[in-house]
């Protein structure tokens, strides 16, 4: 009987080894294919151009010639001024989004797992929801809200302690603290949804048997429940680090431009500006080469830390 | 990469791909036919010629931002729209509203889709770029000299010269405003000030605000002359005998002591308190809160202060630009004209007859009593069939008026970066306004750095 089937193996295996430069050979290929496609044509190719166009002046027009400037752009976008501010503002938005996005979400994840599952379910789903809602309305609403003469806040400000108007959006010292703080608040919830689900993913077993040996909820948050989800913060440590730039544009593009004096700038929208304001497509390529390579370090920086801890988890 | 910021941060992550893993075959369709849009794009100027040569009637495609702003400017550019459709059975016009901030990149995404408007409303400021880049067609070639000579000189004669670059015309001058001192006549009267008596100089300025600030318990000034656009800082640097570009268009000159005075001069509005800090739009809604005495301003809002003067029951009235000591009040333009950006013959002639439509008597009746822009033409102002009787009835409209007969263009930088220069010349008239910076210096430098990007 194993004899027979073997044999039968045998024989079914030489067609199949002969058929597999044929089309079945090809099948795996045809799958992938679809996905393989569209990664290139989506990802790959643009991002190919971008290198190629960085070495042109070109505002994109078929009437009007491409021209060569080599490294020309590359050692404007350097050297403006504009750059300069857009970087240190971007650092700002990042280092102040960290606390917004990973310190508050994980207290408030750690806060509310022990609640009923009802009342848990309410209270995160109304911290998730302004993640919701399209970031053009929130910076229209806050827009309406901070307006200096008569909106919501400062009237509060006003009836409550008496203070004068303050010119969030103008100001060159408040306006980039509103941006972020309004990324910030539209964060939360997802933050919050990611911490959540790693909760769930830490065992019982290991805080009954702390608490067992005697270890205070401080000391068994501290630590087993952070180490055990620290591949999760270090996640959303990377995300604001990487998006935060992203997650701010649309607040920027509706609420200051990027003013009072490019105060609220990041590098988005000054590649963006660069690219679709003032039709400079070479300019906002070289600059989105740059951007490529330098967050492309940090990214891999993280995952290559996130390897390492989560190497040491299992 | 378009960084709209837009997706859920989960499926930012890294851009795209869960978008792409999710669609699978659909994408890949969509990714071919893109691929052959995008290979068959160079082709498309010469297929469209074919196709309007068959009979019926000619569409043209009409990119214009009055169509954009809610209520009044919409709602007269349609009446137009059906007027011309009405009087000319055998064009159809396809209107595009876009805001008037987004106009030329719209109508720039437009082009490189080879898809271009065949009629766009383009602001003189960027004369130069519609001109050499996006290619509009020469309007002496369309229309013939004497049928051009014929329609510009129904207008205004410094109108009439705000479309042409070097020596063409490419632009028919369409809506407009100059710069308008806008105040509010009951705060004028609270403040214990003459509203018939408005600022007529800078310093008058200065002294009415602070009686405002301190006596009607309202802001006192606010010049929207910072934001986005620069004709009506050139108009107040004009005023003070300089210029922002010299005249062979070589060199910048904002940071010339003409201009650095001038800043100076709003730098100190400011600093006294007789001019809030305000963004543009917190200070237009102040305005027509009844917050705010007097805005410098451009009339095309001026149906819409009426109708919040109206509702707050306060009045609303308009003046000159104020003057500098020793030189006289040089008014600027603002808003737009229309170009031909197609190139098929049979559309080129239906589209200058729109144009013609557009800036007949008919047409400046709507733009002026719907939208508040300038009539061009000085024979609408006078017929009893057309404004003659409205503007009896608005006084508001005087000021404006006067203005227009004596206007300075408002010029367009030049070369591919005139954006960024724009940009680099508002940015530092803010940082000195708003934030205080030491005017000579900081316009100065912000001169230098943008003459090198200059052609």
């Amino acid at each position: 009987m194993s004899a027979i089937a073997s044999e039968e193996a045998t024989l079914v295996a030489v067609p199949r080894a002969r058929r597999r430069l044929g089309a079945a050979g090809l099948r795996p290929y045809l799958y992938i294919l679809p996905v393989v496609a569209s990664l290139g044509f989506w990802i790959y190719w643009p991002l190919l151009r971008t290198f190629f166009l960085g070495f042109y002046t070109w505002n994109l027009l078929p009437t009007t010639p491409r021209v060569w400037v080599g490294l020309g752009n590359y050692a404007r976008v350097v050297g403006l001024q504009e750059m300069g501010i857009a970087l240190r503002n971007t650092l700002i938005y990042v280092v102040g989004m960290l606390p917004l996005s990973v310190a508050l979400p994980l207290g408030i994840a750690l806060l509310t797992q022990n609640l009923g599952a009802r009342a848990r379910g309410v209270y995160r789903a109304l911290i998730f929801m302004p993640m919701l809602m399209a970031p053009v309305v929130v910076a229209t609403i806050w827009d309406w809200m901070l307006d200096p003469t008569g909106g919501l806040v400062d009237s509060l400000l006003h009836a409550v302690f008496g203070l004068g108007p303050v010119y969030w959006l103008n100001s060159q010292t408040w306006a980039i603290w509103v941006i972020t703080a309004i990324a910030g608040w539209k964060v939360v919830g997802f933050a919050v949804l990611i911490f959540a689900a790693a909760l769930t993913g830490v065992s019982r077993e290991y805080l009954e048997a702390a608490a067992v040996d005697g270890a205070a909820a401080w000391q068994r948050t501290w630590h087993i429940v952070v180490p055990l989800i620290l591949p999760s913060i270090l996640l959303v440590v990377m995300l604001t680090v990487l998006l935060s730039a992203q997650w701010t544009f649309p607040l920027i593009n509706v609420m200051t431009q990027g003013g009072p004096v490019n105060a609220t700038t990041n590098i988005y929208f000054e590649l963006w500006q660069f690219g679709f304001q003032s039709y400079n497509v070479g300019w906002a390529s070289a600059a989105a080469v740059l951007l490529f390579l330098g967050f492309g370090v940090i990214a891999w920086g993280f995952t290559a830390l996130m390897n390492r801890v989560a190497y040491r988890d299992s | 990469m378009s960084p709209t910021g837009d997706n859920p941060p989960g499926l930012a992550l890294a851009p795209g791909v869960p978008h792409i893993v999710s669609r699978r075959v659909p994408a890949i369709l969509l990714a071919a036919a893109l691929f052959a849009t995008a290979c068959g794009s160079n082709a498309v100027p010469a297929a469209e010629s074919v196709k309007a040569a068959g009979s019926g009637p000619v569409t043209i495609s009409f990119a214009d931002y009055n169509l954009a702003t809610a209520g009044l400017g919409a709602d007269g550019t349609n009446a137009m729209i059906q007027d011309f459709e009405k009087a000319n059975p055998d064009i159809k016009i396809d209107p595009v509203g876009i805001t008037a901030t987004e106009i030329l990149p719209k109508v720039q995404a437009m082009v490189v889709a080879g898809n271009a408007p065949d009629v766009a409303q383009e602001g003189f400021g960027d004369l130069d770029y519609v001109v050499n880049d996006l290619r509009a067609q020469p309007l002496d070639t369309i229309a013939g000299a004497q049928g051009l000579q014929a329609a510009l000189s129904a207008m205004y004669p410094p109108v009439a010269k705000l479309g042409q670059l070097n020596g063409k015309t490419y632009g028919l001058p369409y809506t407009l405003s100059t710069p308008i001192l806008f105040y509010n006549a009951s705060l004028f009267q609270q403040a214990g000030l003459d509203p018939t008596q408005p600022p007529s100089t800078w310093a008058q300025v200065k002294q009415d605000a602070l009686a405002i600030h301190s006596k009607a318990g309202a802001s006192g000034v606010y010049i929207d002359c910072a934001y986005y656009f620069d004709w009506c800082w050139q108009g107040i640097v004009l005023s003070n005998g300089g210029r922002v570009l010299s005249q062979d268009r070589k060199t910048l000159e904002f940071g010339d002591p003409p201009a650095v005075q001038a800043a100076a001069m709003w730098q100190d509005l400011v600093k006294s308190g007789a001019h809030p800090p305000l963004s543009e739009n917190d200070a237009i809604a102040a305005f027509e809160g009844g917050k705010l005495g007097m805005l410098l301003e451009t009339s095309a809002l001026q149906a819409s202060l009426l109708t919040a003067a109206a509702k707050g029951g306060w009045d609303l009235r308009a003046a000159p630009m104020p003057a500098f000591p020793g030189h006289p009040v040089v008014p600027t333009n603002s808003g737009s004209a229309l170009f031909i950006l197609s190139g098929n013959p049979q559309k080129q002639q239906a589209a200058w007859r729109f144009l013609q439509f557009m800036t007949s008597e008919q047409a400046y009746t709507i733009i002026t009593e719907q939208i508040g822009y300038l009539p061009l033409r000085p024979d609408v102002v006078a017929d009893p069939n057309y404004l003659q009787p409205w503007i009896a009835q608005h006084p508001l409209m005087q000021p404006n008026l006067q203005q227009l007969q004596r206007l300075q263009p408002w010029v367009s930088f030049p070369g591919p970066n005139y954006v960024q220069i724009k940009n680099i010349e508002l940015a530092a008239l803010q940082q000195v306004v708003f934030g205080g910076a030491d005017p000579a210096g900081t316009l100065g430098a912000a001169q230098k750095r943008a003459q090198a990007l200059m052609p």
